[in-house]
């Protein structure tokens, strides 16, 4: 038994370096995700470096470009309640408020459990949907790769081990756009069995936006934009869905667990992204 | 630093000394270093709230906080919401109300329901509801928890 | 023995008093079994095995013992062949020979801090030979299985148990002549029906500390609901004469079965024994969840057959159970499970016959409600479906054929007190059953009924008086946190009509206590109150004896007074308590120490009437009775089922405390809500898959509603202490059955299979949209 080192660095730099100099190490925020691993032995670090001193990761902010930065280190129940997320982007939001308990909201942050990305989680869903880009700190300098591209396979993400995500940028919402984010689970708080995030803007009675994401169903959320943009100018019918649907479904990829079996999960899919779809257009008649 | 060393922790308005490695919980240190037994370890996962403390006045697991990163901050367990050793209102009412089974949620329940009156004096049951969803209790039902929180928001 | 007062004019009997141990639970000063320590104090851990079915081989052990702070280890090798067990002694302290299961454990390691004891369990090597494994009970009753216990045939059984190779018990019961019988029947409905695994999931895990002392004497501390089934266990495990084992208990964290029998006593026993210091051994989450036990999954074959006007005439039922490697409490689920399984219902012909076989999952064992809820949740299933069948209202149906007044329970047991038709009349009222049924809208109303046992087994109680007139009373009953040490109290202070704070319950403990079975069957209340009932008069009487001398009067002419008095009859003259304690002690006859035993020996089976083979009890209980209503939501999207409301009545023979009644009603439904919709343990090929609160999920505030309606029933049962009889597990019996009818009646989807999950209740769905 070897006991980890600890390390309180105050800039990213510093993390970075901590991290490129020894590949088992680890960065702790809440500790929602890593030490209740680290509590199942699933994980046994050899460094923990602690992020609560580093400023960098903490702000929400606004940038110049209209695309929203959210810090690392911001928890979950700040993401619930960020004022900057509107329209169709209140999905990360809702997403963020389905996260488990309040307790786990108070502690758990978006950078912990994007980077953790357990299949299950509700952000990468909703990140998916928005077109999010995750920013990370590498030994070779900083880079911005899409949600699309983040999210590889099970447990796998573009993160290489001396990486470290700094934050999360989100576009501007598309105008008039309105955002649903639903999720079917045994209890809730626990992992979902699927998630849906839909966004979606009408003019009239066509769908001039749409961005569907589906969590729970595969190895990464599922997102298919050529699909996507065939329904734009048709209006919410029955027989395009259910065409967009059956894609989905047969884009999914999903596995028994405790939880459901694949195969109830392929028998929801169109069923949860229908009443998806239908509450963001009744939720767009509510704005209009 | 490693492996183990002596830290300050700021415990119900006390500096409390321990040693802690930096794996090391608080929920370890407070209980078995610190003697405060009254957060439990049901789950060891931040699932059942046994362990719920506030730290910096917000609800957190101990058993996912890292004590060493706690340094600095304000702890609060269910010891330091008695009033000098004897039960709070909030305590009390948990009592008159028969929300007390076997008692080994009953200190993160009454830790949760603290922060959710702090933040609502005046709950409404789907209020306690949703403040608690964080927090299993195996005997009670519920129902007689809710009617503690909100019996002392009454008063 | 019954009071001659009426519930209103009793002093401290049917009173919603606090729990007398709740001040010391919310200020967060209650000791559990974590929460102790000794001087010098160890930690013990323990390797747990790789495979569902091996032979050991050998072990090295090298490794860990060189690990700084390592005590000691032990492996099988170092454990001689002792068994224990409640029914068939079938199970060592530790796998010797052979594992069973995947998570037993296999070697133990005491250190001088926790986490250096489980890093260095780890590190212990075995050597194993693989063996198949046998996953189900219909694997394990092939012929040709792999059999887990070679030496069944020569195991000590406390009962003529029928049992071969895998096959671990068979039990029958029969009255009348059911193959004749379905010949008079209108209708025949059979159906099978599965339940899965459960765990009890108190929310403290389970956990011992134990120290030798210098002459050899140990005492144990641990988790349970008897410390008197601890002993024994340790014992016989270890192989000790139980004089030298004290047994003792902390708070207890909840337990609903699971701490009755034997969990890790015997390995902490057995460190401490070799390290000679105190050790203390703690369960992780999963550690529990894999080595403790659990509620057996059941395979039930219905088949009921009536008249046209609902007249119930026939009923066989078959049931498979999965026992696992251990027999534990599993005999006598089955037999409680075919005790049951007629419901509170008169058939004139009735059979039911099942078998529980061992397999390689860890052990099934007691669970609130001891295979009752399987079988309610099946047989009440099917009594909706005759009742949709015939047009009768389910609630008419049930009260048409429950057993009436001066009708005898299913083997021929009599039934004493039987508020089952008020319990069923009170529920449709308080529910507005006739309305909400009608007019439930989307969501569905189902109603279920069901009688329990109450009682079984010895008991004993002693009442002491001290020095200054106050009182302890000692029982060896455990408070597993349902409050019966409050529920005593208030019966020891009715029966002495003294003060609540005038008394002192003595924790439990082996070397003080009256033997008492355990916290089980729900039998405390009724059995332990009937024992302290008979203490505090044994008390009573040397009371007014030393009084009369006082008042000199005969005793005859003495009444006891409120307070702790004692006066003559239509006088004023009186003497307190205080003076006749202070004359014991000092002066005339010694100390008054009231005593009262019993064993409950009403015979279940009256071979007059019913026939039964491979029964595992003689005696098993008092009846109690209930029913309730559910309302359930139905998500047509994804299937999911929600709790909407509940409606109970509960037939509890007098309430002691209303408010403890209320509380045993809401958790037996939160537990049986998750039973019903969601709880489930899986397996995948011999490993527990979800052993942990991140993937197993317990009923939170979200999942159980508000609204718990509680209607208390009181049928006074002729010797239940003031009438009362025991409410721990009937109230969760009949949820599952309750919910899978409001389900049916919401969407028409008959599920058969617990959880009734929303992939269950979608395909339901979707099957009768295509048909």
């Amino acid at each position: 038994m070897t006991e980890a080192r600890y390390f309180e660095p105050e800039t990213v730099d510093e993390v970075v370096a901590l991290l490129a100099a020894d590949e088992d190490a680890k960065c702790v925020a809440g500790g929602a995700s890593l030490v209740a691993m680290m509590n199942a032995r699933l994980v046994e670090p050899s460094q923990l470096i602690s992020l609560r001193h580093v400023e960098e990761l903490q702000k929400i902010e606004l940038n110049e470009d209209g695309w929203l930065q959210i810090g690392a280190l911001v928890r979950h129940c700040d993401v619930v309640i960020a004022a900057e997320l509107t329209e169709g982007n209140q999905v990360l939001s809702q997403a963020a408020g389905l996260i488990a308990n309040p307790v786990i909201r108070d502690m758990g942050t978006i950078g912990g459990s994007v980077g953790h990305f357990d299949p299950a989680a509700d952000y990468p869903v909703a990140l998916a949907a928005l077109g999010a880009e995750i920013e990370i700190a590498g030994a070779n300098g900083r880079r911005s790769v899409p949600a699309g591209e983040f999210f590889i396979d099970w447990y796998e993400t573009a993160l290489a081990p001396s990486d470290l995500i700094t934050s999360i940028r989100v576009p501007p919402a598309p105008v008039g756009s309105a955002g649903i984010y639903e999720k079917l689970a045994k209890v809730q708080g626990d992992m979902g069995i699927a998630m849906v995030a839909v966004v979606m803007a009408m003019a009239g009675d066509a769908i001039n936006y749409l961005a569907v994401s589906v969590g729970g169903c595969g190895p990464t959320p599922i997102r298919l934009p050529d699909a996507e943009q065939a329904l734009i100018g048709g209006s919410v019918d029955d027989a395009a869905l259910q065409d967009f649907s059956n894609k989905l479904v047969a884009a999914s990829d999903p596995v028994d667990d405790v939880r459901a079996s694949a195969a109830y999960r392929k028998v929801l899919i169109p069923r949860f992204v229908a009443q998806a779809i239908d509450k963001a257009k009744a939720k767009l008649g509510e704005a209009s | 630093m490693s492996s183990s060393e002596t830290i300050a922790l700021k415990l119900n308005g006390e500096v409390r000394e321990a040693a802690a490695g930096p794996t090391t919980t608080l929920l370890e240190v407070i209980r078995d270093q610190l003697g405060l037994t009254g957060a439990k370890k049901g789950c060891n996962q931040g699932v059942c709230g046994a362990c719920t403390v506030l730290i910096d006045d917000k609800l957190a697991r101990a058993c996912l906080s890292l004590a060493v990163n706690s340094v600095g901050q304000d702890i609060t367990t269910i010891e330091g919401l008695t009033e000098n050793g004897e039960p709070s209102p909030l305590q009390q009412s948990f009592v008159d109300n028969g929300a007390v089974q076997c008692g080994f949620c009953t200190s993160g329940m009454i830790v949760s329901s603290h922060a959710l009156l702090q933040a609502n004096p005046q709950p409404s049951i789907d209020d306690v509801r949703d403040g608690l969803s964080g927090n299993v209790c195996r005997c009670s039902g519920y129902r007689k928890i809710i009617d503690a929180v909100r019996g002392v928001a009454g008063d | 023995m019954a009071s001659e007062k009426t519930t209103n004019e009793m002093y401290q009997v049917g009173k919603s008093i606090p729990k007398v141990d709740a001040r010391e639970k919310v200020l967060g000063r209650a000791q559990y079994i974590a929460d102790l320590t000794r001087p010098n104090m160890l930690f013990g851990a323990m390797l747990q095995s790789p495979y569902a079915h091996a032979k050991i081989i050998s072990y090295d052990t090298a490794a860990a013992e060189e690990v700084p702070g390592v005590k000691f280890v032990l492996t099988g090798d170092d454990f001689g062949d002792h068994k224990m067990g409640p029914f068939i002694k079938d199970e060592g302290a530790i796998a010797k020979g052979k594992v069973r299961y995947m998570g037993e454990p296999v070697a133990c390691v005491a250190a001088e801090d926790e986490a250096t004891a489980r890093a260095a369990a780890l590190l212990i090597d075995v050597e194993y030979e693989e063996l198949p494994a046998v996953l189900s009970p219909e694997a394990a009753l092939e012929p040709g299985a792999a059999v887990l216990h070679e030496d069944l045939a020569d195991y000590f059984k406390v009962f003529e148990a029928i049992a071969e190779d895998n096959l671990m018990s068979y039990t029958e019961i029969s009255e009348g002549d059911v193959d004749t019988a379905w010949d008079e029947c209108d209708l025949i409905v059979e159906n099978t029906y599965e339940t899965q695994a459960q765990n009890h999931l108190s929310l403290e895990p389970c956990g011992a500390l134990a120290e030798v002392e210098p002459d050899g004497l140990i005492n144990l501390w641990s988790a349970n609901q008897s410390v008197f089934r601890v002993q024994a266990n340790v014992c016989e495990a270890l192989g000790l004469p139980m004089s030298r084992v004290r047994s003792m208990t902390p708070k207890v964290g909840a337990g609903f079965g699971n701490k009755m029998e034997a969990h890790i006593q015997p390995l902490c026993v057995a460190l401490a024994l070799a390290t000679k210091r105190p050790v203390k051994m703690i369960l992780s989450r999963e550690e529990d969840f894999e080595t403790v036990r659990a509620r057996h999954p059941f395979k039930i074959r219905y088949k009921t057959g009536v008249k046209n006007d609902g007249t119930f005439v026939a009923r066989e039922v078959e049931l498979l159970l999965d026992g696992g490697a251990f027999a534990d409490d599993s005999p006598g689920v089955l037999g409680n499970a075919a005790l049951m399984s007629m419901g509170p219902y008169h058939f004139p012909n009735a059979k039911a016959f099942g078998k529980v076989a061992y397999t390689n999952h860890l052990r099934f064992a007691a669970f609130r409600g001891f295979g009752n809820p399987q079988v309610t949740f099946a047989g009440e299933a099917q009594i909706d479906e005759i009742a949709d069948k015939l047009g009768i209202d389910p609630i008419d149906l049930r009260l048409k054929n429950m057993l009436g007044k001066g009708e005898k329970w299913f083997g021929g047991q009599k039934v004493d007190s039987n508020g089952l038709q008020e319990c069923l009349e009170k529920v449709r009222a308080s529910s507005d059953w006739d309305n909400r049924r009608k007019n439930s809208g989307e969501n569905g109303v189902g109603v279920s009924a069901a009688g329990h046992i109450s009682g079984l087994l010895a008991t004993g109680a002693i009442v002491r008086m001290l020095e200054d007139g106050t009182f302890v009373l000692n029982t060896g009953a455990t408070d597993i946190g349902q409050g019966s040490d409050t529920v005593l109290t208030q019966i020891c202070a009715e029966s002495l009509q003294i003060p609540i704070e005038n008394i002192r319950t003595a924790a439990p403990d082996t070397d003080g206590s009256p033997y008492n079975w355990g916290t089980t069957a729900s039998r405390v209340t009724y059995t332990t109150g009937r024992a302290v009932v008979g203490a505090a008069e044994d008390a009573v009487r040397q009371i007014k004896d030393y009084a009369a001398i006082l008042l000199e009067s005969p005793a005859d002419d003495l009444e006891l007074r409120e307070g702790g008095m004692v006066g003559i009859k239509g006088a004023n003259k009186e003497v307190s308590f205080f003076e006749i304690a202070a004359m014991t002690h000092w002066g005339v006859g010694g100390p008054i120490v009231g005593s009262h035993t019993l064993v409950f020996d009403q015979p279940t089976i009256d071979p007059k009437i019913a026939v039964a083979k491979g029964m595992p009890f003689t005696n098993i209980g008092v009846f109690t009775f209930a029913a309730m209503v559910s309302e359930v939501a139905i998500d047509k999207v994804t299937g999911k089922a929600s709790a909407e409301g509940a409606w109970y009545a509960v037939d509890v023979g007098q309430a002691i405390n209303p408010g403890l009644v209320e509380g045993q009603v809401d958790g037996g439904y939160a537990q049986g809500l998750g039973y019903a919709l969601f709880e489930e343990m899986v397996w995948d090929d011999g490993r527990l898959a979800n052993p942990t609160l991140m993937d197993y999920k317990a009923p939170g505030t979200a999942e159980v509603p508000y609204e718990i309606d509680t209607t208390i029933v009181e049928h006074p049962e002729p010797d239940g202490p003031f009438g009362a009889k025991g409410v721990g597990e009937i109230t969760l019996v009949t949820v599952p059955a309750s919910i899978a009818n409001a389900i049916t009646h919401a969407s028409g989807v008959r599920l058969r299979k617990l959880p009734l999950s929303p992939e269950r209740v979608l395909n339901g769905l979707i099957e009768n949209e295509n048909t």
